[in-house]
């Protein structure tokens, strides 16, 4: 009884520690979901988890363990370091949204306001995630937002089931960013949306302060900062922001 | 030696009760009245809670429909491939959520399986409130036809055949003696595979999508929420809770109650044939 006891408490004891201590070295990040195809190739040893940056703050406040937080949104990476939880973030990315549509474009879709018309089937991201709130900023500016937001069949937690759905054809058309289009390219085709209603979107990169790798974080950060790095964003289509 | 042995097996009940009732105690602890008050006069649990009950109820009459006459067969009849054909049912029991999102969206989905005929007809399936149906129906329905197997076969097969032996058609042999005898069995798989049906969540979120007052139900709109407020997350969850529990109570009488009743029909028919 007392070698179960004692076994049970040691099984719990090894799934609560942090993944990191039990692997030996390599440190855990937290990337917005666009950033899931470049990240492993600027640095394949981290473990990531990737997942819409808003979900990943709240994680970080509730305390996971994890060593450095990029997001796709300058928002929640101030936030958490006005309350002391990550290191100053850093501005590593830009990106720019376009549409995307089925490469069969079922509902022949030219252009943002061909979004208008009765029938189409549109998906966009949750306002709480920052490609929902993009989106409807671009909206806002065009000033079609009612006209469009009536034909949504569905609002996505994140980035990545936006692009399942339409690249599966459930979706007639979806926002995204230009970088998540560019990876489903052979099942889409791609709408580009006027220049001057594009929202500024900046991806930022931060330290989380509790980790117990600071060098190795701070390494990483420097790693997507680098040369090498911002030539892989820029092959993923990711616009740059000037070097510092 | 034998005191030791109960000593382990209450503490093993004390352990298990406080692990899974303590989560849900900290719900109702996390959330005052207040919050809980307004929650449930929020138009997102409002809208959601019609999404839930809409869909759970044409999901699972449609499982009872099609589902008790296939349990009775399966307990009843034994046949070539029976065992396949359980397993068979049985299979969503063992799919995660999402595979079975993933697996309805290749059947159903526009450019998939039967989705092109569909299509053709001028069914869309994927993102619309059927696909939520869908996917309530293929994740609860092994739960019911499991439980509704085993009540079947519970029921005493010299009932039934001295029942067909005294004249009666199998179809009022079926729903004269076979049913309210499994009644209470029934009652009880119906009401696990209507609560499994409520919590659905990731067939859902893959298969349907997630829209407010269309494919949004009470678990999707808990997840949205806990995105943007984790206390509004908190106060829907414990109002799912309530919702949930007041659902298990009706099922769990229910049985009783058709029970009284089909007695109560049974004796004038026995005294009026005496």
């Amino acid at each position: 009884m007392r070698a179960l006891a004692v076994g049970a408490a040691a099984l719990v004891a090894a799934l609560a520690l942090p993944p990191a201590t039990s692997a030996g070295g390599g440190i855990t990040v937290f990337a917005a979901a666009s950033l899931t195809g470049v990240f492993p190739k600027i640095a394949p040893v981290p473990r990531y988890s990737f997942a819409g940056s808003d979900q990943l703050a709240f994680q970080i406040r509730q305390g996971a363990p994890v060593d450095v937080y990029a997001a796709a949104s300058p928002k929640y990476p101030e936030l958490l370091y006005r309350d002391g939880l990550v290191r100053k973030p850093a501005v590593f990315a830009t990106n720019r949204l376009v549409i995307v549509v089925p490469r069969s474009n079922p509902a022949r879709i030219g252009s943002v306001y061909d979004l208008r018309r009765s029938g189409v089937k549109l998906v966009v991201g949750d306002p709480a995630v920052p490609i929902g709130s993009y989106t409807r900023q671009i909206l806002d500016t065009l000033g079609i937002t009612s006209d469009v937001l009536k034909n949504v069949v569905s609002q996505e937690t994140d980035v990545k089931g936006i692009v399942a759905k339409v690249a599966l054809g459930e979706a007639d058309a979806g926002f995204v960013y230009v970088t998540d289009a560019k990876a489903v390219a052979t099942k889409t085709k791609t709408i580009e949306l006027p220049a001057w209603a594009q929202p500024p979107v900046r991806y930022e990169i931060a330290v989380v302060s509790s980790t117990k790798r600071a060098k190795a974080a701070r390494a990483f950060v420097a790693r997507v900062l680098s040369k090498r790095g911002r030539a892989l964003l820029a092959a993923a289509g990711f616009g740059l922001p000037k070097r510092r | 030696m034998r005191h030791a042995g109960a000593a382990a097996a209450g503490l093993a009940l004390i352990v298990a009760v406080l692990f899974l009732a303590l989560p849900v105690a900290a719900l109702f602890l996390r959330v005052s009245p207040g919050e809980l008050l307004h929650a449930a006069r929020s138009g997102v649990f409002r809208d959601a809670l019609f999404v839930s009950v809409k869909t759970s109820a044409i999901a699972h009459a449609a499982v009872l429909v099609f589902g008790t006459p296939a349990a009775y067969l399966l307990a009843r009849r034994r046949f070539r491939g029976r065992g396949l054909v359980l397993s068979l049912l049985e299979l969503p029991l063992v799919l995660p959520p999402a595979v079975a999102g993933v697996a309805l969206l290749a059947t159903f989905g526009r450019y998939q399986l039967l989705g092109g005929t569909l299509n053709a007809l001028g069914i869309r399936i994927g993102l619309t409130q059927a696909a939520v149906v869908l996917a309530v129906a293929f994740v609860e329905s092994p739960f019911y036809v499991r439980g509704a197997v085993a009540a079947f076969e519970a029921v005493d097969a010299t009932l039934l055949d001295a029942a067909r032996t005294l004249g009666a058609s199998p179809a009022r042999v079926f729903a004269r003696v076979a049913l309210p005898l499994a009644a209470g069995g029934l009652g009880a798989a119906s009401a696990l595979a209507l609560a499994r049906g409520l919590g659905e969540f990731g067939a859902t979120i893959v298969f349907a999508g997630s829209l407010r007052g269309v494919t949004q139900t009470l678990p999707l709109a808990i997840y949205a929420e806990f995105e943007q407020d984790f206390e509004v997350a908190l106060a829907i969850g414990a109002l799912f809770v309530v919702v949930g529990v007041a659902i298990l109570l009706l099922l769990k009488l229910l049985p009783a109650w058709t029970r009284s009743l089909s007695t109560f029909a049974f004796r004038p028919a026995a005294s009026t044939s005496s």
